[in-house]
């Protein structure tokens, strides 16, 4: 035996280590990998737009051209003012952009909610995030427990929601009928008081009701009900708050823009109509996009508003998870809560340019869908410090309803009475 | 080891890295199909406690010098070998230490924590001894050839490229190592033919 064998073996029975025994050099590779996609300009991601605060500006018209979907509509506008709606192609002399009904509702959500203020669309390549602009002096919003990134383990995660999308209990709306979706939603919202803008977490629920067919400007409706508000970390409450909570907003008819092509469309009839193969969906879910990084969030924000902000069929919702798990960038993080305090699993994808990271939640045992959440990761460019929670969802119900509450005309106002809708007795709340 | 793992890949190490300058995310892939394997060698040199620092700060040192990779070399693995090397080389005194240890006690404090029976660790016999002490030795240029070939597997090409010398000096290095363990082992074999004089 010459000695190099003898070298060869020395030591020999130091195994080859497994993942297990690699977690802490993976954790801070991956934390570093993370902190330099959040401080990573990507080059054509340049225009993303930042309002101002105490201003909620349409993305879409001042975020660059053609591929911004974000279509808030201005904060001028009145919050519900029925029949000014404009459907798709009437805008006259505007450029067709891909729509914004995410944004839409996003953006009467927000002035339904008096919120108009430290709140702002941000339209990155299409991918429209809700993110909060802080005065230079502000606090954490609330700072997330740390997480355990693990970006192999996404696919998986994926695959196992897809794999838990069952038919049974899907629910199927005629045209016609309405979908009736409730959620819970926690965001920094600002008020005036003795001259002086105040801020505060405000709590409220959410319920949208929104045609089987057609855009949400064709007789949606939604309605906000407050609910106890949570003092700024740092700061008191503002009496305004209080004295919101419990308020409820009368319904009020979707309004804004709506000028998405097709392939950007979320109402169940054209939803039920894409491919349920994951083949076919990642085809359309790149409809246009040639698949740079700045598309790969692109196509992050078109799944999320099929997931968030619409009911989707179980197959195709299937096909999407999987097709969500190959998106290069997008990762697992573990051990998130969605606004109800619903421990799940989330997929997420940072946004570099406005420093934040996205995360869809699902639950760990049935990866039901759960809700979403925005995390700054980078200070100086979202705003606020790393780890501030800037807003959380969590999806409470998804129902078919035969019709959509009356709206009442004129302003809302607080107070009015419990809105009723038809719940198909047969239709089970969204088990994805 | 993970010959495997590289082999079959869909894309190599080059493409991965040269992607990874804009999609920072790709560089995980480099992770999962070297750290395995530069985890084992690193703590075969220095033990798992520390080993765990240095493969974390390999891959980080990698991982921010991404940019600077050459992408005419489609395996990383001379790249991180090297970048390991020199980080080894910061707990040289815990290295040498070990192996003291190992020559003087016959206990190997590096592979203690894998090793169940005590009886096996009591085997560590004069031969793991004596090499211990060859390594121990040898000056560190020379130790870390001959284990980057030794344990990494590295050639002498791959070798030369982790340490950035010519391949010339790697060729003489592993020689006269050899010779010196050779030595240390008191001509444990003798049908070697040796290539130095083993009397140095």
């Amino acid at each position: 035996m010459d000695e190099m064998t003898q070298v060869n073996r020395l030591r020999s029975e130091v195994p080859l280590p497994g993942p297990a025994e690699l977690r802490a050099e993976e954790s801070r590779l991956f934390a570093e990998i993370a902190a330099s996609v959040a401080s990573t300009a990507t080059p054509s991601a340049g225009t993303a737009t930042r309002a101002p605060a105490r201003t909620v500006r349409d993305a879409s018209a001042t975020a660059r051209g053609a591929s911004a979907p974000g279509a808030a509509p201005a904060s001028g506008s009145p919050a519900a003012r029925p029949g000014t709606t404009r459907r798709l192609g009437e805008r006259p002399g505007g450029p067709r952009r891909p729509g914004g009904l995410r944004a839409a509702l996003l953006g009467n959500l927000r002035r339904s909610l008096a919120v108009g203020t430290g709140a702002a669309v941000v339209a990155l390549a299409g991918a429209v995030y809700v993110t909060a602009v802080h005065p230079p002096s502000a606090g954490p919003a609330r700072v997330a427990p740390s997480v355990r990134m693990a970006p192999v383990a996404v696919t998986e995660v994926l695959r196992r929601a897809a794999e838990t999308v069952s038919t049974e209990g899907d629910l199927r709306p005629r045209p016609g009928q309405f979908l009736f979706l409730e959620s819970q939603v926690m965001c920094p919202a600002e008020v005036e008081e003795d001259g002086r803008t105040r801020r505060y977490l405000d709590h409220s629920v959410h319920r949208v009701w929104l045609p089987a067919e057609g855009s949400p400007l064709d007789g949606g409706v939604m309605s906000v009900r407050h609910l106890s508000p949570e003092p700024y970390p740092g700061e008191s409450l503002p009496a305004e708050a209080l004295r919101r909570a419990g308020s409820r907003s009368e319904p009020a008819r979707v309004t804004g823009r709506d000028d998405r092509p097709d392939h950007l469309r979320t109402d169940y009839a054209y939803l039920s109509r894409l491919p349920a193969d994951p083949a076919g969906m990642r085809e359309h879910l790149f409809t246009g996009l040639t698949g740079g990084a700045i598309d790969h969030y692109e196509a992050w924000g078109r799944a999320g508003a099929m997931i968030t902000q619409a009911y989707m069929p179980a197959a195709q919702r299937a096909a999407l998870f999987r097709v969500i798990g190959t998106i290069p960038g997008v990762r697992t993080v573990e051990g998130v809560e969605d606004a109800t305090g619903r421990r799940g699993v989330a997929a997420a994808m940072s946004n570099p340019e406005s420093g934040i990271r996205h995360e869809y939640i699902f639950d760990p045992v049935t990866y039901r869908y759960l809700g979403e959440r925005v995390v700054v990761v980078d200070a100086a460019r979202a705003g606020a410090p790393a780890g501030s929670v800037l807003t959380s969802t969590a999806l409470l119900k998804v129902e078919v309803a035969d019709r959509a509450p009356e709206t009442a005309p004129g302003t809302a106002s607080d107070g009015v009475p419990e809105v009723s809708h038809d719940v198909s007795e047969d239709a089970p709340a969204m088990r994805p | 080891m993970s010959d495997t793992s590289r082999i079959g890949a869909e894309a190599d190490d080059a493409s991965v890295i040269e992607r990874s300058r804009y999609e920072p995310e790709a560089f995980a892939a480099v992770f999962h199909r070297h750290a395995p394997e530069i985890k084992r060698y690193v703590t075969r040199r220095l033990g798992a406690d520390v080993a765990e620092d240095v493969v974390a700060d390999t891959f980080l040192v990698a991982f921010r010098g991404r940019e600077g990779y050459d992408p005419s070399r489609p395996s990383a693995r001379p790249w991180l070998y090297g970048i390991a090397t020199n980080l080894i080389r910061r707990h040289m005194r815990v290295e040498l230490q070990r192996l003291r240890v190992l020559e003087r006690t016959g206990v190997d404090p590096v592979t203690e924590p894998f090793t169940e029976r005590s009886d096996e660790r009591v085997s560590a016999g004069a031969v793991r001894r004596n090499l211990a002490a060859a390594l121990a030795g040898l000056p560190a240029g020379h130790r870390d050839v001959l284990l980057l070939v030794a344990w990494g597997g590295l050639t002498y090409p791959e070798a030369a490229q982790a340490l950035g010398v010519p391949v010339g000096t790697v060729r003489s290095r592993v020689s006269r190592a050899r010779g010196k363990v050779r030595e240390h082992l008191g001509g444990v074999d003798p049908t070697s033919v040796s290539e130095e004089s083993v009397h140095g």
